[in-house]
């Protein structure tokens, strides 16, 4: 109990100590800006800590988070095995696949009404396919390897990318389009340097959008088979054997990965969206 | 005349408390089926009624641990293959095992004739597929026990996971895949492929043969004499249901598939399930045979560099239920 104890006097205090951050003068500090979430974070896991100690839950059950760093410390080549099986040749493969799929389908949309009307309801229906349907035939179709993993991920981003760049390459306006008609630019100039810069910050909506959901397309494809590495496999697998804490180092590894590829398509639309009313009033 | 009848109310709330049957839990290891016939036995010839026992059999299925239901408290008793059951007590969840209703292993490797495998030794190099969540450990026993690793590469095995259908080996994607003598063997008969088309290899043959269906509870709540007692009840009536089930495996087979909520079972593939798994119950009242138990431990010690378990478990398993239950 006293474990309990600890960790609630350590989240008042630590909450105390927050608050006078927060409303202090040094609030901007960019120190204190880092300092406050960090100390947040760091409470949520004593806390967590002292619960499962205090109250002698099973390890079975929910690990403490101690456990749960050496079990990190312990696993690195499987961690990195499973990292790159999963993320770099299923997530990541995938997502580029799909993104430039969507993008080009977008174009073609755009070049032919007739396409326009018959493709958006298809990627529609497509995008409505649930995955725990889709992975298993899609692992039939292309085996148990990464592919199959590839597959299901280019399933399930190309139509958000595919609506938001069809709705970025209508973003430019009717005197911006009229200017380019005067200089007599043809279609695929005025494409080039009018309509999808304009377009790039509908495309990186749903290059971000497609982030989250190409890292839950990966590892929950492959619970349908896979080979004996990868993410999906391991936490699918590490359940059945009982091994929590391995589950939950690989959901912390996929929690790092997933901010890491969000954080980086993020940082790419602020360098190329510089100029758009989102991007400014940032320090 | 209020105090008279808040009383008497009082006074029918608890008869009714003293009548009532005890409730039992059962968590099983798949979906229903055959598998099980003989807790359904029990169950709908009235055995656990005879006991006064109120039973709720679960089924489970793919991603379901029965290990992992026990612990959450979901379940009073379950059944588990005994290799998970002893991975899961040196992780420590501590299980018992109380009875052991099924006396040899069902569990096969079925390769497709025509990749040229004849015995062990040629899986090297090749892909194999491997169930898992608990059902891994007598294949790695296996394989530690040959020394071939499972990493993949030319002189080991590439595992496949296989879900629990045969697909890999009709697609061709493994050389060989996990089959129960009594589902999957028949699942691939079915599909269209003959007998004459597969080698198959019984881990009985090959020696390293694991103790499966058993039944399984936590240790602490066996030092209650309450549930002793409930699971002495409870071990008699299911031993009567399996030994019932094996005189009459048709009418036991069609009473698993009343009791089979999916509908997804068909009566040919539940008798000829029935039939199979009466081979495996036969030769044993429910009582677990410590020399069985020390087979199972070696084989799964004898994992070289990566066992299954550690160390030899210690109170893994009990007689004071069966023998209370069988005596």
């Amino acid at each position: 109990m006293i474990w309990l104890w600890g960790a609630i006097l350590f989240w008042l205090a630590a909450w105390a100590l927050n608050a006078r951050l927060a409303a202090g003068p040094a609030a901007r500090h960019p120190a204190v800006r880092l300092a406050i979430p960090a100390l947040f974070g760091v409470t949520l896991l004593v806390l967590w800590e002292g619960i499962v100690r205090g109250l002698q839950v099973s390890p079975v059950i929910l690990p403490a988070p101690t456990e749960i760093g050496a079990t990190i410390a312990a696993s690195l080549p499987i961690l990195w095995g499973d990292f790159v099986q999963t993320i770099v040749k299923g997530a990541l493969s995938g997502y580029v696949i799909g993104c430039s799929a969507a993008v080009a389908t977008a174009i073609a949309i755009d070049r032919s009404p007739f396409l326009q009307r018959g493709l958006l309801p298809v990627g529609n229906f497509i995008a409505a396919l649930p995955i725990v349907g889709t992975a298993p035939i899609l692992v039939m179709w292309f085996g148990f390897d990464w592919q199959s993993k590839a597959a299901v991920v280019v399933v399930m981003v190309f139509f958000p990318v595919l609506v938001n760049t069809v709705a970025g390459l209508a973003a430019s306006e009717r005197m911006q389009r009229d200017l380019m008609a005067t200089w007599s630019a043809s279609y695929w100039q005025t494409l080039w340097k009018l309509r999808l810069p304009a377009a790039m910050p509908f495309i990186f909506n749903g290059l971000k959008i497609a982030t989250t959901l190409a890292l839950i397309g990966a590892i929950v494809a492959e619970f349908f088979g896979s080979p004996t590495r990868g993410m999906g496999f391991r936490i699918s697998t590490a359940v059945g054997q009982l091994a929590l804490p391995l589950v939950w180092a690989e959901i912390a590894v996929a929690a790092l990965a997933g901010s890491a590829f969000y954080g980086l398509v993020a940082a790419i639309e602020r360098g190329m969206t510089f100029w758009h009313p989102s991007q400014r009033g940032r320090p | 005349m209020k105090r008279l009848l808040a009383s008497v109310g009082a006074l029918a709330l608890t008869a009714g408390g003293a009548l009532a049957a005890d409730d039992v839990t059962l968590q099983l290891k798949w979906v229903t089926q055959a598998q099980f016939a003989g807790y359904y036995v029990a169950l709908e010839e009235g055995f656990y009624e005879e006991e006064d026992l109120n039973v709720t059999i679960k089924p489970g299925g793919p991603d379901i641990a029965p290990t992992q239901v026990i612990a959450g408290g979901g379940a009073d008793v379950t059944v588990e293959w005994m290799p998970a059951a002893l991975a899961a007590r040196e992780k420590g969840l501590p299980l018992v095992n109380i009875a052991q209703p099924f006396k040899s292993s069902g569990m096969m490797l079925t390769c497709l004739k025509e990749t040229g495998i004849t015995s062990p030794e040629d899986f090297k190099g090749r892909t194999l597929g491997v169930w898992f969540f608990g059902n891994e450990f007598p294949f790695l026993s296996w394989m530690s026990t040959l020394g071939i690793p499972t990493e993949g590469g030319d002189d080991g095995v590439e595992v496949l996971k296989q879900g629990f259908n045969v697909d890999p080996l009709l697609q061709k994607q493994a050389d060989c895949i996990s089959t129960m003598t009594y589902n999957e063997y028949w699942q691939v008969i079915d599909a269209g492929i003959s007998a004459d088309d597969l080698v198959t290899f019984k881990y009985e043959d090959q020696g390293v043969a694991t103790l499966e269906d058993g039944l399984y509870v936590l240790e602490e709540r066996l030092a209650d004499p309450e549930f002793e007692d409930k699971m002495v009840r409870f071990v008699r009536a299911s031993m009567k249901g399996w030994k019932w089930a094996e005189e009459n495996p048709e009418e036991a087979a069609m009473i698993v598939l009343d009791y089979d909520e999916t509908g997804a079972q068909t009566e040919t593939h539940q008798k000829r399930m029935m039939g199979e798994i009466a081979k495996l119950t036969a030769g044993s009242n429910g009582t677990l045979d410590p020399a069985d138990y020390e087979r199972t431990v070696a084989t799964l010690l004898a994992g070289g560099s990566d066992p299954v378990i550690s160390a030899a478990p210690e109170g893994a398993w009990t007689h004071q239920i069966t023998d209370k239950a069988l005596n």
